[in-house]
């Protein structure tokens, strides 16, 4: 009877094991930080020679283009910084020069980056613009609703270079860190 | 013997790897009218036993086979970023899991035939909840680091897999004793489905590399689907601020468990054989059936869409100077890849589990009227004599059909009957959750009142939080055996 007693004093102990917690700190999920860097592409814009060569007067391109990536809520309240990269690749006979406005939307201007570029052969230009932290002003971007490209042929309007298919291409990418959490 | 020893053996070492939650305490303990829901062919001598209202049967299991909540919320000083970074997001795999079910018996009883005294009939309601969701390491990835320098590589969409459900079961169960080695069971099920969601078999990516035109290119490709049933009205009565919510909300899953929402049809099958004077075997198969949604929401991503940023290619792109490329393009890509949810009905299938055991009893046989002191003295068995042992150890296998395949789990078990009041079985279970589980389950019987008490995973309790599993069930019947 003893032993019978002992094995159930021992069951109902165990099942009813005393639990235990180790102490937990729920006030670290404050600090947590989810903030992954995306990447994608902003805008390509390509003109041929013969475009550039039929169009009178020195802007080849003029235009305003809606841009509404940043004016999202969540990414604009949400950007912490990144970098927009920049390549122009002229294979005409031409020098150029592009100017890349960032507007806001009443159609102000942000911020302004310009390139010129000499006429073929020249090397790719390329250039990155930091924002946020030890760049210019993160503001920009946030704020950034339209997009206007300036672009100018400094030569004539005759040449042709003598390389296949000649054109100006301007490429541009972004990568910007997002504060999730 | 020595051909079921094989098979067992065998089934352990395929399924092994697999692992999963079970109600290992619970299988062939015979004292215990809820293990005929889990094995219709379990030796069983009652005479008949009701359970009481509520408090039948109560189980609740909780699982994460990756982390736990002290891994990330310990106070240990340590940063709470490089925890989750470590831990979860590249600790984890797609094969790890948060899963947790429940189950309330509402009603439940069974009583002997008397024609047929070889037959035990059974008979109730319960509430079940199951849900699971694996960890979809991609995407975790994603959210964490984003797509920026990682090119080339494909973020696998398929990560996400997740199902759960919410279900009443009406259930009827015969258990029929062949001969006194050999019992069957079958039990028919009803399912009135109040809740399910679904979304396992996704496929597609989201990859990053060098543009063709432009610097970057990104691309999804996605073949996705949520299906849902019964939460779209659910959803509509929590945001109706003109409701009584809380009673609205009651009202609405207790029609959906009284057979006005989905239904569905399922079987239980089950053996216990004696393969030996003291060797047993016993296998059930549970809930092989089917559910038909018929108050679905189903969403879907599908298609494939690549995106190099705004395109401006002169000279077409003059030819309208209001043109907005911007919007161009998001229709594009929406047009490419939508977004589309649809009300179509659809089949779901349950979870199907299989249980397995191989026991060995032992002690001294109760022989027919055998008065000697002997480390005999129950008598589980059937309408004819079956020789029962104060002791039983054993091996039981386990597997359950989940989203990503079969999970398994190994148990192996010792049970103790201390005279009619009380019986007791320890277990120890290696399964995806943990390699130390440790359980214990006991029975306590009061006259016809039967109190039965579970807890699987003993040592974690040493700490819950750092816990991977928690399993516990309890119950309380009123009853009568044939010794009674």
């Amino acid at each position: 009877m003893k032993r019978n007693v002992l094995i159930l004093l021992t069951a109902l102990l165990l099942t009813g094991f005393p639990s235990c917690v180790e102490r937990q700190d729920f006030d670290q999920y404050d600090a947590l930080a989810v903030t992954p860097t995306v990447e994608a592409s902003l805008l390509y814009i390509e003109a041929p020679e013969r475009v550039i060569n039929q169009i009178s007067g020195t802007d080849f391109v003029q235009q305003i283009f809606n841009f509404d990536a940043f004016a999202e809520d969540f990414v604009s309240e949400n950007l912490l910084d990144g970098v927009v990269r920049y390549q122009v690749e002229n294979t005409t006979s031409k020098p150029l020069e592009l100017t890349f406005e960032l507007l806001d939307e009443g159609g102000n201007t942000l911020d302004t980056e310009a390139f010129s570029i000499d006429a073929a052969p020249t090397p790719l230009l390329v250039r990155e613009i930091a924002y946020g932290p030890g760049g210019r002003s993160i503001d920009i971007i946030r704020n950034t609703s339209s997009i206007r490209v300036t672009a100018r042929n400094l030569g004539d309007n005759t040449s042709t270079s003598s390389l296949p298919d000649p054109m100006v291409v301007l490429r541009s990418s972004a990568q910007f860190r997002i504060r999730l959490k | 013997m020595r051909q079921g020893s094989c098979l067992i053996l065998l089934a352990c070492l395929c399924l092994y790897p697999l692992r999963g939650q079970n109600k290992a305490l619970l299988y062939d303990f015979t004292e215990i009218p809820q293990s005929l829901l889990i094995n219709p062919g379990a030796q069983t001598s009652l005479n008949w036993y009701a359970g009481v209202p509520l408090l039948s049967g109560f189980s609740f299991q909780a699982g994460s086979s990756g982390i736990t909540v002290d891994d990330i919320f310990a106070a240990d000083g340590l940063d709470i970023n490089d925890k989750v970074r470590q831990r979860a997001v590249y600790g984890m795999t797609r094969r790890d899991e948060l899963s947790g079910a429940v189950q309330l018996e509402i009603l439940s009883g069974g009583f002997r035939s008397g024609r047929r005294p070889s037959d035990f009939y059974s008979f109730g309601t319960y509430l079940e909840g199951d849900a699971i969701g694996y960890w979809p390491q991609d995407l975790a990835i994603l959210a964490w680091e984003g797509n920026a320098n990682q090119y080339g590589r494909k973020f696998d969409l398929g990560h996400l897999k997740t199902r759960g459900e919410l279900t009443q079961v009406f259930h009827f169960g015969i258990n029929r004793q062949v001969s006194s080695g050999f019992t069957i069971g079958a039990r028919a099920k009803i399912y009135s489905g109040i809740l399910h969601f679904n979304s396992s078999r996704n496929q597609g990516y989201f990859l990053t590399q060098e543009g063709q035109n432009n610097l970057v290119a990104n691309t999804l490709s996605a073949q996705m689907a949520l299906r849902t049933s019964g939460l779209d009205a659910l959803y509509d009565i929590v945001r109706d601020e003109t409701l009584d919510r809380t009673s609205a909300t009651v009202q609405y899953l207790r029609k959906r468990a009284l057979f006005g929402g989905d239904l569905g049809l399922g079987i239980d099958l089950g053996f216990s054989r004696q393969i030996g004077e003291q060797w047993w075997l016993t296998a059930s198969l549970l809930d092989l059936g089917f559910m038909m949604h018929t108050s679905p929401r189903n969403f879907y991503l599908e298609g494939t869409a690549t995106v190099e940023g705004v395109e401006v290619i002169l000279p077409d792109a003059l030819a309208d100077p209001n043109r907005d490329f911007w919007q161009d393009l998001v229709d594009e890509v929406e047009a490419l890849v939508p977004f589309t949810e649809d009300n179509r009905n659809y089949v779901s299938f349950r979870p199907t589990k299989f249980y397995s055991s191989l026991r060995y009893d032992f002690g001294e046989p109760v022989s027919g009227g055998s008065g000697a002191a002997c480390d005999c003295d129950i008598t589980p068995g059937g309408r004819q004599d079956v020789l029962s042992y104060r002791n039983a150890l054993g091996a039981q296998l386990y597997a359950i059909n989940r989203p990503r395949g079969p999970q398994g789990a190994l148990s192996v078990f010792y049970l103790r009957r201390v005279g009619r009041w009380l019986a007791v079985k320890a277990a120890y279970t290696a399964d995806k959750f943990t390699m130390t589980n440790l359980g214990l389950g006991v029975q306590f019987r009061a006259g016809p009142v039967q109190l039965y008490l579970m807890g699987d995973n003993l040592l974690g309790y040493r700490n819950v939080a750092d816990s991977h599993y928690a399993s516990f069930q309890f119950g309380l019947n009123i009853l009568s055996s044939e010794a009674n």
